[in-house]
């Protein structure tokens, strides 16, 4: 397997709580990626690890065959690593288009000069994520479910190699689950490798090639979605940890 | 076809403006200067706190910079006041870099109080200088008339104001309203934060310098604490914020309207002009928090409930 992404050993460290703790996988190329663990157990470090937005106290980060420790985000940004954020931050002031268009004017390789063609491509990717019929709304007029597709919009925008995906499918109701999980699967078919967090079990065991558990900042299992879903060890960390 | 009214009605003010000192008395015409230089330094501020987000402080060290700039530069280096003017610039854009780098990376208030110290501590240090005069300043040569500083006074206005143009319809501008609409959004979608940030103030500085050197200049004397008062940044802020920040007219359109109020404030009822001027600012400020830019932009729309909307959403 042709590895995107490679991490080895890392660890977070938040004064006294590791919420990454000697993490280790590799990401193949086409490959969606599920990562799953309870509340708190460093999912969304791990991306912020990834992208830039935090740096690891420990441990080895390569993407394409190249070291991005110590990159600032939008680096890695124009390398093609795209993100979303689970707690969303839209550009409140900005239509959903320019929103998305911010995506294409600086992504991957430093993004499109152009400003007319950047607002193109936003268009196009707000018809693929079905946003299309709110591109002069601003963003903070949208709700929920959109908001999560906005955040989707903005990251694809970016044309990127590698896409973290934290939580977009949080909170859509059945029908809107297949949708995203249909996009999920058209964007990896594109040959972007996808890294995706999710509590949404069905979703998840639908979507991913590979599971990785997390527990406690620990990966606890790693393997296709029946094999870690039955193992032991992460039947107890949901039961004994039980969300919701 | 809404923007090309708006822009030759931009074109026919210019025009206008620039006749004015053939027709008007020497008390307009000063009134105009300081109109003119106050819109300039509101559109200054307008590209780092309007565009990008960041309160700065600073502006009124980047004014105080240009007028020691180009106050020094005629007098201890005889240079012409055309080069003075680019010797002041030069200076406020080096300073605006250097201290960008080291401010830029504090948000909000921390900021806007960083920033703050650092025109106090201009202050103190042009006091101390000999080549600046110490406290007691620097005096220029005297030019007569006001004409020349009119018009380079709305030259200023008109360049400042083509630059915002230019930066809200490119891909530099976007970057800057990325960043001050979510930072860590931008910066992962790809925005170089830390260089778009310090371009923003450098070019806010340039502007802001060339304003204090016009002034120097024309009022042919300068002092470290008129020189770098805060007072001007807060001004500056208030005319930007209520013609609209982040908008391409409104800071411009925001210093003609309350120096015209100020001015027949103090004219008519002096003893309670501040006091009026306040009240002004205040209920703008309630009323229409996004400034005259927005106002125009959605009165139509909304009519009187405009106003009600605000006023709920400020929670007065
Ligand atoms: N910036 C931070 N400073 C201190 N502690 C943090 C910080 N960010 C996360 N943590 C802690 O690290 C642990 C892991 O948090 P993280 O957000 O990565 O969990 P998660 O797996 O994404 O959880 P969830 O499913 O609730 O989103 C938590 O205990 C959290 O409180
Ligand atoms: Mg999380």
């Amino acid at each position: 397997m042709d590895a995107v992404l490679s991490v080895n050993g890392l660890s977070k460290r938040f004064s006294g709580l590791t919420a990454v703790a000697h993490v280790s996988f590799e990401l193949g190329r086409g490959e969606i990626l599920g990562l799953i663990g309870p509340n708190g157990a460093g999912k969304t470090t791990l991306v912020n690890l990834i992208s830039g937005a935090l740096e690891p106290s420990d441990g080895e980060l390569v993407f394409e065959g190249r070291s991005i420790g110590g990159l600032p985000p939008f680096r890695r940004a124009h390398l093609g690593i795209g993100r979303t954020f689970q707690i969303m931050r839209p550009f409140p002031g900005l239509t959903v288009r320019d929103n998305v268009a911010v995506g294409a004017l600086f992504g991957t390789g430093g993004g499109e000069r152009d400003l007319a063609k950047a607002r193109a491509i936003a268009h196009e990717k707000l018809d693929f994520v079905g946003l299309a019929r709110v591109a002069d709304r601003p963003a903070d007029a949208l709700g929920g479910p959109d908001r999560k597709r906005l955040e989707l919009a903005k990251a694809l925008a970016m044309n990127p190699r590698l896409l973290l995906l934290d939580e977009v499918m949080a909170g859509l109701n059945l029908s809107e689950l297949e949708e995203v999980i249909a996009i999920i699967r058209k964007v990896r078919d594109g040959g972007v490798s996808v890294l995706v967090i999710e509590h949404v079990m069905k979703a998840i065991r639908s979507l991913s090639d590979r599971l990785l558990v997390l527990h406690h900042g620990e990966m606890i299992a790693e393997g296709t979605p029946e094999h870690v879903l039955e193992d032991p060890a992460v039947v107890e960390a949901y039961l004994g940890k039980r969300r919701e | 076809m809404r923007a090309r009214v708006v822009v030759t009605l931009c074109v026919v003010v210019a025009v206008l403006l620039a006749g004015v000192p053939w027709i008007a008395s020497p008390a307009t015409i000063e009134f105009g200067i300081n109109m003119l230089l106050l819109a300039a330094l509101a559109q200054s501020w307008n590209i780092i706190g309007g565009y990008t987000g960041y309160p700065s402080f600073g502006n009124s060290v980047f004014y105080g910079l240009g007028s020691y700039g180009t106050a020094v530069a005629m007098l201890s280096w005889q240079l012409p006041f055309g080069v003075g003017l680019v010797v002041g610039a030069v200076i406020a854009v080096v300073f605006a870099l250097l201290l960008g780098r080291a401010v830029l990376r504090l948000r909000g208030h921390y900021f806007a109080i960083c920033t703050l110290g650092v025109a106090e501590v201009m202050t103190a240090i042009v006091s101390n200088l000999e080549i600046t005069g110490r406290n007691q300043g620097l005096v220029l040569p005297l030019l007569k008339g006001n004409v020349l500083f009119y018009e380079l006074s709305l030259a200023l206005v008109v360049v400042a104001t083509l630059v915002v143009w230019w930066i809200a319809r490119s891909r530099f501008g976007f970057g800057l309203v990325a960043i001050r609409e979510n930072e860590e959004a931008a910066a992962s979608m790809g925005v170089d934060t830390t260089r778009y940030k310090i371009f923003a103030f450098a070019i806010s500085a340039a502007i802001g310098a060339v304003a204090g050197g016009i002034h120097a200049y024309w009022i042919t004397f300068i002092d470290p604490v008129s020189a770098f008062d805060i007072g001007l940044n807060v001004k500056m802020i208030i005319m930007a914020v209520f013609g609209g920040p982040g908008s391409i007219l409104g800071p411009v359109v925001g210093a003609f309207v309350l120096s015209a109020i100020s001015e027949v404030l103090s004219s008519e009822i002096s003893t309670v002009a501040g006091l009026f001027f306040g009240i002004v600012i205040v209920v703008a400020v309630v009323f229409m928090p996004r400034g005259i830019a927005d106002l125009l932009r959605r009165f139509h729309t909304y009519r009187w409930r405009y106003f009600a909307a605000n006023v709920r959403a400020t929670r007065v």
